[in-house]
C-alpha cells in the first residue's frame, strides 16, 4: 500500500472538523465470515449456564420387571395393590411418569475453548468489516445519512461533562446515527416463548456501538449511552466479537470516538510490527493483494496469458430441435437449394410432358414372348 | 469499491452477504423463492446482479402516491461516504412517460454507468406509472333474466 487512505474526524455537530487520522491497519485485515462465525458460535456459548433435570426423575419407585409369561411388555412395572399406579409400567423413556431418555446432566460440556488467534483474527475482521457501508447495509443498520465509515468523532465531544443521555443521543443524531436509534426503537416486540419469563421479556435489533478511549476519554460516556436502546459501548482496549459482530453477521455501526480510533494501530499493531498490547500477535495478511474479480480479470497480467477462444465466433448449436423440411421452408432450401427454383417454376404442378405412352409395335410383343 | 480499500470488493460483499442479509425476503413459496426489499434493486430479486448494496453503481427507482417517481444512483466515486453517496432525480406526476423513460434510459445506460440495468429500469418506470393511474370503477351489473329487467324498467319509470 503506497499511502494509507485517511479517515476525516467528524465534531460533535457531525460536521468536518478538519483534523484526519490513517486509516488504522487493522481495517485492512482479511474480511472472514467464515472464521467470525466459527468464533462467534464459540463465544456465544460461554455464558451459558449448566442445567438438567433432576437426578432422581422418573426412578423414584421400586418398580421390578413381571419376566415373561403374564402375557405383558417385560418392562418394569410399579409393584403392590390398592392404587392405580401398582401394575402401571415405569423408568422407560417411552412409559408415563418415566424418566426422560438421556437425562441431561449439569456436567455437559458447556464452554468452548477458542483458540486465542483465531478469537483475535475474527475480531480484526469484523473490525474491518465495520468499516464497509455495504456490510453495514446489509446488517441492516441506517446509515444512509452518515458522513462517512468509519465514522469518527472528535473526543473534545465526550469528556467528563458528557453525562446526559439528552446529549448522548443528540449527539448521535448530529452525526446521522438517528435513523438507526428509530429503528432499534422501533423493533422492540415481547419475545416469543419462554423467555419472557426468564428475564428476556423483550427482544430489540441492536443499534450503534460507542468504541471509546477510558485512558483519554473517561468513563462518563458510559453513563450517558447506556439507558439509550440499541447503543452499546465498549472500551478499544477490550472490543468484544459478540458486540462486533452479533448473531455472527459481520459489519456492525461503530461510532469511534477520535482517541479510540488513534489507539487502534496501538492495540492491533500492522501485519508487519507486532501489537504494543498483545503478546505476539501480528494482524493477519490477505492471501489476495486485489480482492476485486472483475478487475483481476480484466487485468493484462491475467489477459496476456489467456489462450485465444477455440473456434468461431459463431459456433454450430448442437442438440436442437429438429424441423421438418416439408413443412419449413426455410430449412428446405438450407438441405434443397434447388427446391427454391422447383417451386418458382412450379414443376410440381405440371403435367407429365408427352402423354399417355405409346403402345409398343405388335413385333415386340412377339420377340418378348418368343420361346 | 474503492482503490483505496484492497481487502474489499463487491464479489466479496456479495459472498459474505448472499446467505443472509437485511433486505433478504425468503418464502417456501414457489419452491423456496428469494426476493430483495433494497431500494437500489430495480426487480426486487435476490441476485448479485440486482444487490443495490452490493454494487458500486446501482440504480433505485421508487414511487410515490401523488405520481412522482424518484431515481436514485449511486456515486462510484465515495463508496465510504453514505451520505454523500446517492444522487437522486424526481420526476412529477406531469411528465411524459416517454420523457421519463429516456431520462431513466439515459441514466442508467450512458457514462459507461449500468447498461446491463436499462430494460429493467425502464420496466419499472413503466410498472409504476401504470400502478399510478387511477383505477376505473367496474361498470355497472345489466339486470340478467325477464324478472330483473321488468323491476328495471320499473325503478326507471
Amino acid at each position: 500500500m503506497a499511502s494509507r487512505p485517511t479517515v476525516s474526524i467528524a465534531t460533535a455537530e457531525g460536521k468536518p472538523s478538519g483534523a484526519s487520522h490513517p486509516l488504522p491497519s487493522v481495517f485492512a485485515a482479511p474480511i472472514r465470515s467464515d472464521i467470525v462465525q466459527q468464533v462467534h458460535a464459540g463465544m456465544a456459548k460461554n455464558k451459558r449456564q449448566p442445567y438438567a433435570v433432576s437426578e432422581k426423575a422418573g426412578e423414584q419407585t421400586s418398580a421390578e420387571s413381571w419376566g415373561t409369561g403374564r402375557a405383558v411388555a417385560r418392562i418394569p412395572r410399579v409393584s403392590g395393590g390398592g392404587t392405580h399406579r401398582a401394575g402401571q409400567a415405569a423408568f422407560g423413556n417411552m412409559c408415563r411418569s418415566g424418566r426422560m431418555f438421556a437425562p441431561t446432566k449439569v456436567w455437559r460440556k458447556w464452554h468452548q475453548k477458542i483458540n486465542l488467534n483465531q478469537k483475535r483474527f475474527a475480531t480484526a475482521s469484523a473490525l474491518a468489516a465495520s468499516s464497509v457501508p455495504a456490510l453495514l447495509f446489509a446488517r441492516g443498520h441506517r446509515v444512509a445519512k452518515v458522513p462517512e465509515v468509519p465514522l469518527v468523532i472528535e473526543s473534545k465531544a465526550f469528556g467528563t461533562t458528557f453525562t446526559k443521555t439528552k446529549a448522548a443521543i443528540a449527539l448521535l443524531q448530529a452525526v446521522g446515527a438517528g435513523e438507526d436509534l428509530v429503528k432499534v426503537q422501533k423493533s422492540k416486540k415481547m419475545r416469543a416463548g419462554k423467555g419472557k419469563l426468564r428475564n428476556r421479556r423483550y427482544r430489540q435489533r441492536r443499534g450503534p456501538l460507542v468504541v471509546y478511549n477510558p485512558e483519554t476519554d473517561g468513563k462518563e460516556l458510559v453513563k450517558a449511552f447506556r439507558n439509550v436502546p440499541g447503543v452499546e459501548t465498549s472500551s478499544v482496549f477490550s472490543l468484544n466479537l459478540l458486540q462486533l459482530a452479533p448473531g455472527g453477521h459481520l459489519g456492525r455501526f461503530v461510532v469511534w470516538t477520535s482517541s479510540a480510533f488513534e489507539a487502534l494501530d496501538q492495540v492491533y499493531g500492522t501485519t508487519t510490527t507486532p501489537s504494543a498490547l498483545k503478546k505476539d500477535f501480528l494482524l493477519p495478511s490477505n492471501s489476495v493483494s486485489n480482492a476485486d474479480l472483475t478487475r483481476l480479470i480484466n487485468s493484462s497480467e491475467i489477459q496476456s496469458v489467456l489462450r485465444a477462444p477455440k473456434g468461431d465466433a459463431r459456433t454450430k448449436r448442437t442438440n436442437v430441435q429438429k424441423k421438418n423440411p416439408l413443412r419449413n421452408k426455410q430449412v428446405m432450401l438450407r438441405l434443397n437449394p434447388y427446391a427454391a427454383a422447383y417451386s418458382k417454376q412450379k414443376l410440381g404442378q405440371q403435367k407429365v410432358e408427352g402423354g399417355k405412352p405409346t403402345r409398343a409395335a405388335a413385333a415386340f410383343e412377339q420377340v418378348l414372348k418368343e420361346e | 469499491m474503492a482503490a483505496e480499500r484492497t481487502n474489499v470488493s463487491n464479489d466479496l460483499i456479495w459472498l459474505i452477504t448472499r446467505n443472509q442479509n437485511s433486505y433478504l425476503v425468503r418464502r417456501n413459496a414457489g419452491g423456496g423463492s428469494q426476493f430483495s426489499r433494497d431500494p437500489l434493486n430495480l426487480v426486487n430479486k435476490h441476485s448479485f446482479k440486482y444487490a443495490g448494496y452490493a454494487n458500486t453503481k446501482a440504480v433505485g427507482i421508487q414511487g410515490a402516491e401523488n405520481g412522482d417517481i424518484t431515481v436514485t444512483t449511486k456515486k462510484p466515486s465515495n463508496p465510504q461516504q453514505p451520505g454523500k453517496n446517492q444522487v437522486t432525480v424526481n420526476y412529477g406526476p406531469k411528465t411524459a412517460t416517454r420523457k421519463l423513460y429516456k431520462g431513466v434510459a439515459n441514466k442508467t445506460a450512458q457514462n459507461g454507468y449500468r447498461a446491463d440495468l436499462r430494460e429493467e429500469a425502464v420496466a419499472r418506470v413503466s410498472a409504476l406509472r401504470r400502478s399510478q393511474q387511477p383505477k376505473k370503477d367496474a361498470p355497472a351489473q345489466k339486470p340478467r333474466g325477464a324478472k330483473a329487467r321488468q323491476a328495471a324498467e320499473k325503478d326507471s319509470e
